[in-house]
């Protein structure tokens, strides 16, 4: 029976899954009902030292840079509707290989061209991020995002950190302006 | 408070007492027609009950809860009362819905402020809209929320779901939405959870008019199609989880409730269009019940409704049809109007019926329908008069005649227009002193003289 945390909540990975190794980071949100643009949300991953920056740019996993260099986070690839049931997107992470450097791993969502678009969370509606054992297929912990959220453009969905030699994940819920390039800045991505 | 598409708030955060407020809507749009309306939805955001959908053909929820209200006046109050966009923007409001969260029904879990155009249209066309909080009861109110909107903002959309005021733990918020569908009305419905009983005829969709440019309406868009129906429901055990239990909004019959209302029977290609029939008829009135009136001395029992109508040709040529004065018109020539009878007493079961020879509506610029009191009753509610046109392959229309006042005993109900072929219909609803006034009111110009059929 999976966990289901509410924002700010936190569950130890490694207690409620012990050995866990090979993580499925599940995303999901409904696609538009409505007529008009799709909502194209993109998943992404920073992996980021104790001061909250990435290493270098090479450590921000996102559609145009899939994989990590060390082979630990792997983005599966780029939904751009939303739609069908399930994860819409999702993100591979193998624990044991992640850097001993890399803190946390903070996943994020972001909406594509939202601002062209007129779009933002507001008109997104039943946003989740899970994460699964892939080796039984057991979802470990899940977040739903029934918050009402408004216009922010990017989200961090939760991060899964390093806590006393644990892994832990935190539903984090947090809402930003200015998408994918303002959460990259913020996390010391070098954004062209 | 400005809202954007997509933003939330607390309706507390914008209404002092949080329950009670208006919602202002308007929407410029030149040349289409676009209906309002809100629906009360239960969790799932569907119409489970279609007395909740309130519009002008049902201006109240049965709690009361929701009310439908032309505004009080055009000089709203508060900050920014023009509509965002200029200085030329209309200044208040074409309806308000008066919301008391109060009075809702635990199951209403959602209230969404929608708009549909009426025909061919969409909404990449209309220029500046909003809808806004007016925060406070009656007339001291105060604008304290405002989403703004325009044609920029849409694409082929006919129908919009504008703002939504929902629960959310215990505690009402509002949406900004802005999103709609390209399906117009009937899509909108059928996200409430309605179905559409007629399919859509395989017409090529309405191509949107160049801006600026004004597109006849049809009444094949939306509301004649727009029939939700659980009529016929399959067996229980193959009914699919969502359906709805509630009975079926039906629309199909077209009541135009609202003055100035339009549709257009759009021509079919080259084909003609049939025979439109007026149809005028009313209840006699008991014996007794008839009160010393507009012809006062002349006491009977007896009421006698005339129908007629105002014609102007493509020749120019003007006149009337109308029993009086036995100008019957010819259905086959010029005119191409008839009127089959004089009902005198208003039990004949068929009325008064006035005939457009539709084969020859390229003939016609513009009909005036109109129907009068000749004897026997002081005021059209007493009368109990009722107007129908019906044309083929087209849901009819029907008219009640309810005005209260004595002395108008004449009423111009609708006016017909060729419009590039196509009949388009403008209801009218105004009441007159006679027929003079009707001719001076649009500008007929035919020179009148009292008559009488005896």
């Amino acid at each position: 029976m999976a966990i289901s945390l509410s924002k700010g909540g936190n569950v130890n990975l490694s207690k409620e899954a012990p050995n866990l190794e090979n993580v499925l980071v599940g995303l999901g949100w409904d696609a538009r009902a409505t007529d008009g643009k799709d909502f194209d949300l993109d998943a992404s991953l920073f992996m980021v030292k104790d001061d909250g920056k990435v290493p270098d740019d090479s450590h921000f996993i996102f559609y145009n840079q899939k994989t990590s260099p060390d082979g630990s986070v792997e983005h599966t690839g780029d939904n751009l509707t939303g739609e069908g049931e399930g994860d819409d997107e999702s993100v591979y992470v193998t624990l044991s290989k992640v850097p001993a450097t890399i803190q946390r791993l903070v996943i994020v969502v972001t909406i594509h061209d939202a601002e062209a678009r007129g779009q933002n969370f507001g008109q997104v509606s039943n946003a989740f991020v899970r994460i699964v054992n892939r080796d039984n297929n057991q979802e470990v912990v899940r977040f739903d995002l029934s918050e009402d959220y408004s216009t922010e453009t990017a989200m961090i969905f939760g991060e899964i950190y390093r806590h006393s030699g644990d892994w832990k994940f935190k539903a984090v819920g947090q809402g930003y302006a200015g998408g994918l390039k303002a959460l990259a800045q913020q996390h010391g991505v070098n954004v062209g | 408070m400005d809202l954007t598409r997509g933003q939330r708030a607390k309706i507390t955060d914008l209404i002092a007492n949080g329950e009670r407020f208006g919602l202002g809507v308007a929407i410029q749009a030149p040349g289409l027609s676009i209906d309002f309306a809100c629906f009360g939805l239960d969790a799932a955001g569907k119409l489970a009950d279609e007395r909740y959908m309130t519009f002008f053909n049902q201006p109240t929820s049965p709690c009361g809860g929701v009310r439908l209200s032309t505004p009080i006046s055009t000089a709203a109050s508060g900050p920014s009362a023009a509509l965002a966009g200029g200085p030329s923007g209309h200044p208040g409001d074409q309806i308000r819905f008066d919301i008391d969260l109060g009075k809702l029904p635990p199951s209403i879990e959602r209230l969404t402020i929608t708009a549909a155009i009426e025909g061919a249209g969409a909404m990449s066309n209309i220029g500046q809209g909003h809808v806004r909080f007016l925060d406070g009861d009656g007339d001291g109110t105060t604008e304290s929320g405002r989403f703004a909107f325009s044609g920029a903002d849409f694409a082929a959309e006919r129908a919009l779901m504008l703002l939504e005021v929902y629960r959310k733990g215990g505690v009402w918020r509002t949406c900004a939405i802005g999103q709609g569908f390209n399906g117009g009305l009937a899509a909108l419905v059928e996200h409430f959870g309605g179905t559409v009983a007629e399919p859509t005829p395989a017409a090529a969709p309405p191509q949107p008019p160049p801006p600026g440019q004004p597109q006849p309406l049809t009444s094949q868009g939306t509301r004649s199609r727009a029939t939700t129906s659980q009529a016929s429901p399959p067996p229980a055990s193959q009914s699919p989880p969502s359906q709805p239990k509630s009975p079926p909004v039906n629309l199909s019959k077209i009541t135009l409730e609202k003055k100035g209302n339009r549709i257009s029977l759009e021509k079919q290609g080259h084909a003609e269009h049939g025979e439109i029939l007026i149809n005028l008829s009313w209840r006699p009135a008991a014996a007794g019940t008839v009160k010393r009136g507009l012809f006062g001395g002349k006491r009977t029992n007896q009421i006698d409704l005339d129908l007629g109508c105002l014609i102007e040709l493509r020749t120019g040529d003007k006149g009337a049809i109308q029993a009086l004065g036995n100008n019957f018109g010819d259905l086959l020539k010029p005119p191409y109007i008839a009127l089959d009878a004089d009902d005198r007493s208003g039990t004949s079961s068929e009325g008064e019926n006035l005939r457009i020879n539709g084969q020859h509506w390229d003939a016609i610029r513009r009909v005036l329908i109109y129907a009068f009191i000749y004897e026997g009753a002081p005021n059209w509610a007493e009368a109990n008069a009722k107007i129908s046109l019906k044309t083929p392959g087209q849901p009819e229309i029907e008219v009640q005649l309810d005005s209260q006042s004595n002395h108008q005993p004449m009423c111009a109900i609708a006016l017909l227009e060729n419009d590039a072929g196509a009949v388009r219909i403008t209801k009218l609803v105004d009441y007159y002193r006679g027929h003079r006034e009707v001719d001076q009111a649009h500008h007929w110009g035919l020179r009148w003289t009292s008559g009488s059929k005896d």
